[in-house]
């Protein structure tokens, strides 16, 4: 008996990942991690593109730098953070449960995170709009 | 008698699923089950499974407005309206209806060889089960004598609830997983624990699981195969760690 | 010649256990069952393997067949029984004048018992009615209807029978006086076919007067129907019985995680539409509260009901192979090729397969004998293998 021998669930549709009727803390915590963690893939390819400018030039990247400091994209970076702390924390949780730590207290310990991570945004957030 | 309206999502190997409609009256005290088998009087052709009504074999899992739930031992009173979504459960091939095959979910507790069955002298620790001696100050049952894996009645819920088994279809499921940390908890030869250790760490095993803690909520048993699933790998971080300092076992 | 085919109507434990014993015997076995397996009496029923000590001063033969069955099936069948023994606990000074009686019924069909004291009881059964007067213990059991009725046919499939749930025989093929085959509706294609065979078992517990209908033959049938009470917390170890003669709610089933109150006895007319009548409920739980006081704080979990297949011999001289269950050669109704076995218990299931599986080789003209005494059932679980 081999662990793969599953007869396939007929048909996989795409709208059943998005089916949370029914589904509690655990779901979203999972979706949200999944998302953020897509999210900040993609950011890294961004983040490369904009390395990049480093390469043509001092005009370039002092262009850059300028478009950097306008609001919208001090926004974009309080999204990214937000992204960041969700994932990093949520995966801080997931990583210590898979130590046993946390288990049973998963609901609290997945909560208690998001609470200190509303904090680290809130201060972020203040950080990046002054500095 | 509640008049009820019931959506019941039909399907066969070869069909289109749709939702049909069924206008039934049961009694006020009824279970959702007797509203399956009222329906089922309407038109023998809806096919479900049931058999104990009362949450022993775990033939009659479905989804009741999206939820995954015993019909037998959910009261209407439980129900948020007189409309009722009953649904089969998902990750499973259906065969028609509300039943879905559950051969490989089977084939899987077979190699765990986990039983669920067991007699009063293996309850706790050797000791023959004594309710009051699992009584906490609260007036609680101490889970950990409580909920424990022999409690599963099979039913497949935790599969259905597990987002994990919505997008992989290798995954070995919570209760196939917590099938393995039972028996690995209770064995006490050396060998087979590790190789039911090996088992757990294979693909589709217990790193396979993100922790989205599905399956834990939706047991209709109250129990927590999410649980079994991080001991096991904490155990396993345990074993890799000692191998790479203990040179390895 | 290839082996005579067999087919078999209704996958009750008795449908099962006939599948596994003629399997086992070489012949080609169909099982057709209309729903899921196991899904009618047999599927909720009160779950006690009988040590026969609720027959042993009322019905003695039913005992013995309960005692050695049960003796039997612990050897055989692997993971489907709950091995916790049960108690019969004497409550009133008219309880403890039955004691006499009990055990000597006990000695007379040889099931092992040990009288405790109460305090002994109590040590074992917290939960137990502090005043009971005396127990005695039996070795009672437990087991999980679907999964005892799944081991037989798993097994039985391992030894090459079919078997089809939702397949609901509507026709029995009939030709010169035999019955030669059955039509069956699949209820998951929609389609009608014929499964001919040489002989027809029927297995359709209190629907078997329906069945045999099909054929146009005569089996009164008067489904009788009992009612379970399911609480939401196991309250019990072993099997909790009142020491009396059988009455409604005299016991209290522990099964897994839930304690199982039962059962009562009314007529029903249409198996398929047992109305519960709410007084059945209520009486449950007082007689259930009267052996463990602590049920009266607990949840019901739910309530189940199945009718018993009682059926009046078409004539009460011809003799039975059985008194305790009934099995009808219908060949005394003109009609060959037609077997019908109902009644008896799920606990002596195989015992009742064997003696059906004697008249149906008897009746093919075959010669072998029955190994369902020592051969291993499979796991349930492995049906799906
Ligand atoms: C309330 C109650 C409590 C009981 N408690 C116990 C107990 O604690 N211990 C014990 O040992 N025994 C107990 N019994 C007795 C035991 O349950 C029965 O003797 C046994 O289950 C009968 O099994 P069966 O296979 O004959 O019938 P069933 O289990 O009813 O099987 C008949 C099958 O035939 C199928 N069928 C019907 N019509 C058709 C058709 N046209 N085509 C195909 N299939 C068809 C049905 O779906 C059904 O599955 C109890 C009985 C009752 C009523
Ligand atoms: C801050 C430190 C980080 C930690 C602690 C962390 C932790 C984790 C953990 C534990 C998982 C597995 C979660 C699961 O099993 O469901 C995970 C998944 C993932 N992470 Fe991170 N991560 C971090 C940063 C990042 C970064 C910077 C990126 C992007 C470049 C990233 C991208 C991903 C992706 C794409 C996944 C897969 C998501 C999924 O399968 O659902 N992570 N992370
Ligand atoms: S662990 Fe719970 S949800 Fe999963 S199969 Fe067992 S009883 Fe059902
Ligand atoms: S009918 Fe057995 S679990 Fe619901």
């Amino acid at each position: 008996m081999s662990l793969h021998s599953t007869n396939r669930a007929r048909p996989r549709k795409p709208w059943q990942w998005i089916d949370i009727r029914g589904r509690r803390t655990g779901m979203w915590a999972f979706a949200l991690n999944r998302l953020t963690g897509i999210g900040l893939v993609v950011y890294l390819y961004l983040h490369f593109v904009m390395l990049s400018q480093l390469f043509m030039g001092r005009a370039a990247w002092d262009g850059f730098v300028e478009l950097a400091h306008s609001p919208l994209v001090l926004a974009f970076d309080v999204v990214l953070f937000a992204g960041l702390i969700i994932h990093g924390l949520n995966g801080f949780r997931v990583a210590l449960n898979g130590f046993g730590i946390g288990v049973r207290q998963q609901k609290t310990f997945f909560y208690g995170l998001m609470a200190v991570g509303a904090l680290l945004l809130a201060i972020s957030t203040y950080l990046i709009f002054t500095l | 008698m509640p008049k009820l309206h019931v959506r019941v999502l039909r399907q066969r190997p070869d069909t289109q699923a749709r939702y049909d409609h069924f206008d039934v009256e049961v009694p006020d005290d009824a279970n959702v089950i007797d509203v399956i088998e009222a329906c089922w009087r309407q038109d023998q052709n809806l096919m479900y499974r049931h058999a104990c009504h009362h949450a022993s074999c775990g033939t009659c899992a479905v989804r009741v407005d999206g939820k995954e739930v015993l019909p037998c031992i959910v009261p209407l009173t439980a129900c948020k309206s007189t409309d009722l979504v009953i649904e089969p459960l998902r990750n499973f091939p259906v065969v028609g209806d509300l039943v879905v095959d559950v051969s490989a979910f089977f084939q899987r507790q077979a190699a765990a060889g986990m039983v669920i069955t067991r007699d009063a002298e293996e309850t706790i620790d050797g000791h023959p089960f004594q309710p009051s001696e699992l009584l906490q100050s609260d007036g609680k049952l101490e889970r950990r004598h409580y909920n424990r894996f022999e409690n599963c009645v099979e039913c497949g819920i935790c599969l259905s609830a597990c987002p994990t088994l919505s997008a992989t279809d290798g995954f070995f499921g919570p209760a196939g997983l917590a099938a393995v940390h039972r028996a690995w908890e209770k064995s006490t030869n050396a060998t087979e624990r590790a190789a039911l250790l090996d088992l757990a760490d294979r693909d589709g095993g217990v790193w396979q699981c993100h922790g989205a803690y599905e399956c834990s909520e939706a047991c209709p048993q109250e129990f927590d195969p999410a649980e079994a699933i991080m001991d096991l790998r904490r155990a396993l971080i345990q074993r890799k760690v000692a191998a790479l300092f203990g040179g390895g076992r | 010649m290839p082996a005579p085919h067999v087919v078999i109507v209704g996958a009750g434990s008795t449908g099962a256990a006939c599948a596994h014993d003629l399997a086992l015997r070489g012949l080609r076995v169909t099982v057709v069952e209309r729903g899921e397996f196991s899904n009618a009496t047999t599927g909720r029923n009160h779950c006690l393997l009988h040590s026969g000590g609720r027959y042993a001063v009322t019905d003695q033969e039913s005992a013995i067949e309960c005692i050695d069955e049960n003796l039997l099936l612990r050897k055989i069948m692997p993971d489907a029984l709950e091995l916790n023994d049960g108690l019969f606990v004497a409550l009133t000074e008219e309880d403890l004048g039955f004691k006499a009686r009990f055990i000597a019924g006990c000695e007379a069909c040889h099931i092992p018992y040990r009288e405790l004291t109460p305090a002994q009881a109590l040590a074992r059964e917290p939960l137990l009615n502090p005043k009971l007067l005396a127990a005695v213990q039996v070795p009672d059991g437990v087991f999980e209807p679907w999964r005892f009725s799944m081991a037989f046919l798993a097994t039985a499939r391992s030894n090459g029978a079919v078997c089809r749930s939702y397949t609901e025989v509507v026709e029995l093929v009939r030709q010169n006086g035999s019955v030669t085959g059955v039509k069956v509706l699949d209820r998951v294609t929609g389609k009608t076919d014929t499964i001919g065979c040489d002989l027809v078992v029927n297995a359709a517990g209190p629907w078997a007067g329906e069945v045999a209908g099909f054929g146009g033959i005569e089996v009164p049938v008067q489904p009788t129907a009992g009612i379970m009470v399911t609480v939401g917390r196991r309250m019990n170890n072993m099997v909790v019985n009142r020491l009396d003669k059988p009455s409604d709610g005299d016991i209290v089933v522990p099964q897994r995680t839930t304690s199982i109150i039962g059962t009562t006895s009314w007529t029903v007319t249409d198996p398929d539409a047992i109305d519960i009548p709410p007084e059945h409920i209520q009486k449950m739980l007082h007689k259930g509260i009267e052996l463990i006081p602590e049920i009266a704080t607990v949840t019901t979990r739910g309530v189940g009901a199945a009718a018993r297949p009682l059926i009046k011999r078409a004539n009460e001289d011809e003799r039975d192979v059985s008194r305790t269950f009934e099995c009808f050669d219908h060949k005394r109704d003109g009609v060959e090729g037609f077997v019908s076995i109902s009644g008896g218990k799920t606990t002596t299931a195989r015992g009742m397969a064997e003696k059906l599986g004697d008249l149906v080789t008897r009746k093919l003209g075959l010669s072998v004998a029955c190994q369902t005494r020592t051969t291993q059932l499979l796991s349930y679980r492995l049906f799906y293998a």
